[in-house]
């Protein structure tokens, strides 16, 4: 599924700690393959994650989220996984989800707003994420505008080409 | 407004032309884009799905655009030889000029090898570690292959300009090099992401006393405790190390007096134990008398933290006329064949060998599950980046990092000892 930063999303909360790292999200060394790595993502620290995630899931982390290599987290997208908020996120893989169109965030509090297994709502467009359960909420800060043009685009490589493809053509 | 090493490097390389400050957002100008292994990803896999229907149609610059298959070189797949073909018939088409091709090694060595990376420069690199460069005052800065699919094609990418926090190192460099210990008690002390998201500048007096290897150990893992730049200022070290790699013009970056920092901390690196990394996490630091007496099965140095002359140079120096211990693997693997071939030079293979170690190809094997793996219940002490789980194979094996001291004693005596237990240090 396509992500997209505009439309808001409500869905059950995977919690993890803190400094989950690239080789627990993306174990590619053991699992080449896409199919692969759908089956072992983040068994490191919750074995039954890949086995029970779900599409429409969001998954919440402590800080340093996605620490570690410059490997991407796409396979939490494969997984179905539709936002990634945490107290704080390692810059690579910041760099990494906006590029290819994740919906991530670092939201101070978060994780002391929703349990593991509660319900989220993640609402970009009104820069909030709200717990129903408890009505706890905390803020989301805007992107910059050039973020939000690559997210529109579909990710930096999408965009690339349309910049690409218009100076081209403009030429 | 005075300006850090960040700062003054980003206005340099704005597109805009003005001048940023930390939190900025700008485009920039890029000097050298490293694509190492996967350059199939941005050069192919990644523009097809872009939607060039025949790859990237060009590189913005051929001669700023460096390929190195270092990670993959030699292959030890089918897929590896595969994806190898691939690359070379894409850096063909391309036209890139800089290509290494059959050298195995640490991309990021060869690119200091090869004098790659410059004073000033901005370079961009497709794996994390690209902020090593910051060792001889070159802004190296680890994308993803994503953004160098974008640098590839405009030689140019979005930046946030970092905060910065200054590192004071002071004390008296002993005879053995003590970076690692360094990273890993200030990594212990302050946490994993200490520095998360900004620009280390190192200071201090232990700085003009530190080698180039040991600079490039400490850039090198600013990554893991979350940096962005990890930058040494420009000094005759550095000047003497680029002289005689390369001829081509550069303007280092210094910061400004007054410029401000948003952390500073000081470290007394006469006060400062041996201290290991223990399972799972880089930040799960203890001194080295605390896991005294564990039980090892190997012992690695290598990677691009710790795989040069000196950390190889120590090993030998302690295993010198001794043998590793009986039930050990002890494997080394220098950065590059350049490093390689100073040890050969220097004797250190013929001694290492007749100790009983292992030396093997140059590379980031000893790093990854590729070249030395671990079974279940079985321990390793490293001085390679990354302790986390499954890194070596078994997803229920211990891996310690140390310092290169550290690991050689314990091979030395097949459990983790404090190194001043069986080498003399003085
Ligand atoms: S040595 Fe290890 S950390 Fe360094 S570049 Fe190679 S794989 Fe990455």
């Amino acid at each position: 599924m396509h992500a997209n930063l505009q439309t808001a999303v409500r869905g059950r909360v995977w919690k993890f700690g803190d400094s989950i790292e690239t080789d627990a999200i993306n174990p590619y060394y053991r699992y080449p393959t896409m199919e692969e790595l759908k089956l072992h993502t983040m068994e490191a620290y919750r074995p039954e994650f890949p086995k029970e995630v779900k599409p429409g899931d969001i998954l919440v982390a402590g800080r340093n989220f996605g620490c570690g290599s410059s490997r991407p987290g796409l396979v939490l997208r494969e997984v179905g996984i539709v936002a990634i908020i945490a107290e704080s996120v390692a810059r690579l893989f910041l760099r990494n989800s906006i590029a290819r169109a994740i919906p991530i965030f670092m939201a101070p509090g978060i994780t002391g707003i929703v349990e593991d297994g509660q319900l989220l709502e993640v609402d970009y467009p009104n820069r909030i994420v709200r717990s129903p359960a408890s009505g706890a909420s905390v803020e989301l800060r805007a992107f910059p505008p050039l973020i939000e043009e690559i997210f529109a685009a579909g990710g930096l490589p999408e965009y690339a080409f349309q910049r690409y493809t218009r100076e081209v053509r403009g030429s | 407004m005075p300006q850090t090493i960040a700062e003054k490097l980003f206005s340099r390389h704005n597109l805009a032309g003005t001048q940023v400050a930390a939190g900025d957002i700008l485009e920039a100008r890029i000097d050298g884009a490293m694509v190492h292994y996967h350059a199939n990803e941005p050069m192919h896999d990644l523009a097809l799905q872009a939607g060039f229907k025949d790859g990237l149609p060009r590189v913005w610059d051929r001669d700023r655009v460096f390929v190195l298959l270092d990670h993959h070189q030699p292959t030890l797949s089918q897929k590896q030889a595969d994806e190898n073909a691939l690359v070379r018939r894409e850096v063909d088409r391309l036209g890139i000029r800089c290509f290494h091709d059959s050298e195995p090694g640490i991309a990021h060595q060869m690119m200091a090898d090869y004098g790659l990376m410059r004073p000033g420069e901005l370079v961009v690199g497709n794996d994390s570690h690209t902020i090593s460069y910051g060792a001889v005052n070159c802004g190296g800065i680890g994308i993803t292959r994503a953004d160098m699919l974008y640098v590839l094609l405009f030689g140019e990418l979005w930046f946030q300009v970092p905060q910065s926090i200054k590192i004071v190192l002071n004390g008296r460099q002993p005879n053995y090099p003590i970076a690692k210990d360094i990273v890993l008690y200030l990594a212990g002390k302050y946490g994993d992401d200490f520095a998360g998201n900004m620009s280390i500048e190192y200071a201090g007096s232990l700085v003009p006393q530190l080698s180039v290897d040991s600079r490039m150990c400490l850039s090198a893992h600013g990554v893991e405790i979350g940096a962005k730049l990890a930058m040494f200022p420009f000094d005759e070290t550095t000047e003497r190390f680029i002289a005689s790699r390369t001829q081509a013009p550069y303007e280092p970056v210094i910061a400004d007096p007054g410029a401000v920092y948003e952390k500073e901390i000081a470290l007394d690196v006469d006060q400062m134990p041996f201290v290991v990394a223990k399972p799972h996490q880089f930040g799960n630091v203890s001194p080295v008398a605390e896991v005294a007496g564990s039980p090892i099965q190997q012992a690695i140095i290598g990677s691009c933290a710790n795989g040069r002359f000196e950390d190889i140079e120590i090993a030998a120096r302690v295993l010198k006329g001794r043998k590793v211990a009986r039930g050990v693997r002890f494997i080394l693997s220098p950065a590059s064949q350049q490093v390689y071939l100073q040890c050969v030079k220097a004797g250190l293979v013929e001694s290492l060998l007749e100790s009983g170690a292992q030396v093997v190809t140059p590379g980031c094997g000893v790093c990854q599950p590729k070249v030395g793996f671990l079974s279940d219940g079985e321990s390793c002490i490293t001085s390679t980046t990354r302790n986390f789980k499954g890194r070596k194979g078994s997803m229920k094996a211990d891996i310690y990092l140390a310092g290169p001291l550290t690991v050689a004693a314990a091979a030395l005596a097949g459990k983790i000892v404090d190194p001043r237990e069986v080498f003399d240090a003085r």
